[in-house]
């Protein structure tokens, strides 16, 4: 355990025009921890996980990657101190195929500059066999392939480069079971390398079978943070949809600990 | 802008894949094939070498241009700018000789001229976030006013023999003096704007399939919100590809010009038609990421071939505008039928 936490986000504000997005949100990351961002559509949770990969632009507050405040003004900057992020779409350029998708961006060259494509095509087959064995449709354009296929890329594309910070946004929304339990597998795996994640999802079942806190938003503020074994689903879902705890949830936790 | 996480989106793009962009460009080089065979059987002196060499320049005019609009068109975008942008560059560059200039830097900064068109258009698109199509119409307006106010609407001539050079001169070029005093050209030679063209299209298909800009521009094209979140700076790339669109639109017109041997501010009016037509005939996509140079080469011969065969067999200007309307309609109908599930 290192004495800083592997991210804090400090007071974050956003709001676009008079609509506040996030209101006031403190939240914090350590080393081999998953952590559930919970909440309805509009919660803003999104919004929060999009100020963290440099995609948004906060309108206040602060973010301190290992004790240092850093700034992020675009994507690039969140991915240079090892924030990764697996966006919902997936974010992959259709017609491109997987190892220029995997690439993208951070493209490997040659001396003189040129794009060596041999070697991200070897690198690409190299990071998709290790998630799965049955990828072999490396030269075709991404948007031939399957939805599960398309999301072993989006992984591949954020756990290859040296990551230290994790976003999952819904990543077992489009998927079948065994797809399901792949990704469920590689989150354990990567949390037991002291990756920290950020799970972002709807699915109560991955979510207490995979967080070991979860913090829920409500109309752009956190309106509850708590260890996984605090709460129970239905507490978590009155957290959701009303903001707020059962009434009776203090009382019952008090038993549990007694 | 397909959204990745459609089923939809994804259907329809499953029928871009390299093999369907293949065949596009396959059918695109028969076409041009038959062209070439209707047309010599149509009239004899087409095939004859003055006539080849006549084609190739004015192919090379359009290929110019349509390499330009290409990098625009993956990227998505469109620019409806070059044929104004064209004789504005002409015209610096005339004006430029005119008033004293050697022929290589006046030349070089009509090119510029031409380029800086292309910055003020990718300046208008990225940072007003004004459409493409209405971005560019500006420009067009705004370039051919600027040609026009310079020069009065009269043409610039005598420009001198060296400006003629790069429009009309050849490499290669074998003449023979015969015993009655007169030359004979026993070899036409190649003409320079080949040359040139066939330079910048090794240029233009070395950026886009080797360097890290290329793969942007097909990425930014492809899906913009996914190649911003992968880290591609979306608003640089597209700003390059309009920068390029506008100096190949000054390279074309300084071949045009120096062709003509005037400086001509009408010049070039339409000209973007025939540039996206050359792109699209070659299989670029007017919904971006797809495209390339061999292809928009290939659409290029087949306007050029059109234009000069329909010349030769005798069809009237009014009949080869109707003709390359429907040229136009169809090669864009037939990218729809593409994109189509």
């Amino acid at each position: 355990m290192t004495e800083h936490p592997l991210v804090e986000m400090i007071d974050i504000e956003k709001h676009f025009g008079g609509v506040r997005a996030v209101e006031h949100v403190s939240l914090d990351l350590w080393p081999g921890e998953v952590v559930g961002v919970l909440g309805h559509n509009g919660a803003g949770k999104s919004c929060l996980m999009r100020i963290l990969s440099g995609a948004m632009i906060p309108n206040g507050g602060e973010i301190r990657v290992g004790g240092k405040t850093v700034e992020f003004t675009e994507p690039n900057d969140a991915r240079a101190v090892g924030i990764e992020t697996i966006y919902q779409t997936l974010a992959l350029a259709d017609h491109l195929d997987a190892p220029k998708n995997l690439f993208l961006g951070r493209e490997l060259k040659t001396r003189f500059g040129n794009l060596d494509d041999a070697r991200m095509h070897e690198e690409a087959r190299e990071v998709l066999a290790r998630l799965n064995p049955n990828f072999k449709n490396l030269r075709d354009p991404v948007s031939s392939l399957s939805g599960g296929q398309r999301q072993v890329i989006a992984i591949a594309r954020a756990i290859y480069f040296d990551t230290k910070i994790l976003i999952m946004d819904e990543p077992t929304a489009a998927l079948g079971p065994s797809e399901t339990a792949m990704v469920a597998d590689l989150i354990r795996q990567l949390r037991a390398e002291g990756i920290g994640i950020f799970l972002v999802s709807h699915d109560m079942h991955d979510v207490f079978d995979l967080c070991d806190r979860i913090v829920v938003m409500n109309k752009g503020k956190v309106v509850g943070a708590h260890a996984i074994e605090e709460v129970s689903k239905d507490d978590v879902l009155s957290l959701i949809v009303k903001g707020e705890l059962p009434a009776d949830w203090s009382a019952r936790n008090l038993e549990a600990a007694l | 802008m397909s959204d990745v996480s459609k089923p939809a989106g994804f259907y329809a793009l499953k029928s871009l894949t390299p093999g369907a962009a293949q065949l596009h460009r396959l059918s695109a080089l028969l076409t041009l094939v038959l062209l070439i065979l209707g047309f010599a059987l149509a009239s004899p002196a087409f095939l004859s070498v003055n006539n080849s060499l006549t084609v190739l320049l004015q192919t090379s005019v359009i290929g110019l241009l349509g390499i330009g609009m290409t990098m625009v068109i993956i990227t998505g975008g469109i620019d409806l700018s070059v044929g104004s942008v064209l004789a504005l560059s002409g015209v610096i560059t005339g004006m430029s000789v005119k008033a004293g200039l050697p022929v290589i830097p006046a030349m070089t900064l009509g090119v510029i001229a031409g380029g800086l068109c292309g910055a003020f258009n990718g300046f208008v698109i990225t940072k007003l976030r004004i459409p493409p199509f209405v971005a560019t119409l500006g420009m067009m307006l705004i370039a051919r006013g600027i040609a026009l106010q310079l020069t009065g609407a009269a043409p610039i001539s005598q420009l001198g023999e060296a400006f003629g050079t790069l429009g009309n001169g050849a490499l290669f070029r074998v003449v023979e003096m015969r015993d009655n005093g007169f030359p004979r050209v026993v070899f036409p030679g190649i003409p320079y704007p080949a040359i040139l063209l066939l330079i910048v299209a090794i240029g233009a298909a070395y950026l886009l399939r080797r360097r890290q800009i290329g793969r942007h521009i097909y990425a930014t094209g492809s899906n913009e919100e996914a190649a911003r979140l992968s880290g591609v700076r979306v608003d640089t790339t597209k700003l390059y590809a309009y920068v390029m669109s506008g100096a190949l639109a000054g390279l074309a017109g300084n071949v045009l010009m120096s062709r003509l041997v005037t400086a001509q501010p009408s010049e070039g009016v339409m000209y973007e038609l025939d540039a996206i037509a050359a792109a699209v005939i070659g299989g670029a996509s007017l919904s971006g990421g797809v495209g390339g140079v061999s292809g928009t080469m290939i659409g290029a011969f087949i306007i050029g071939i059109l234009r000069n065969g329909l010349n030769m067999a005798g069809v009237s200007a009014f009949i080869q505008q109707i003709v390359i309307g429907f040229v136009v309609i169809g090669a864009v109908w037939i990218d729809q039928i593409r994109n189509r599930p």
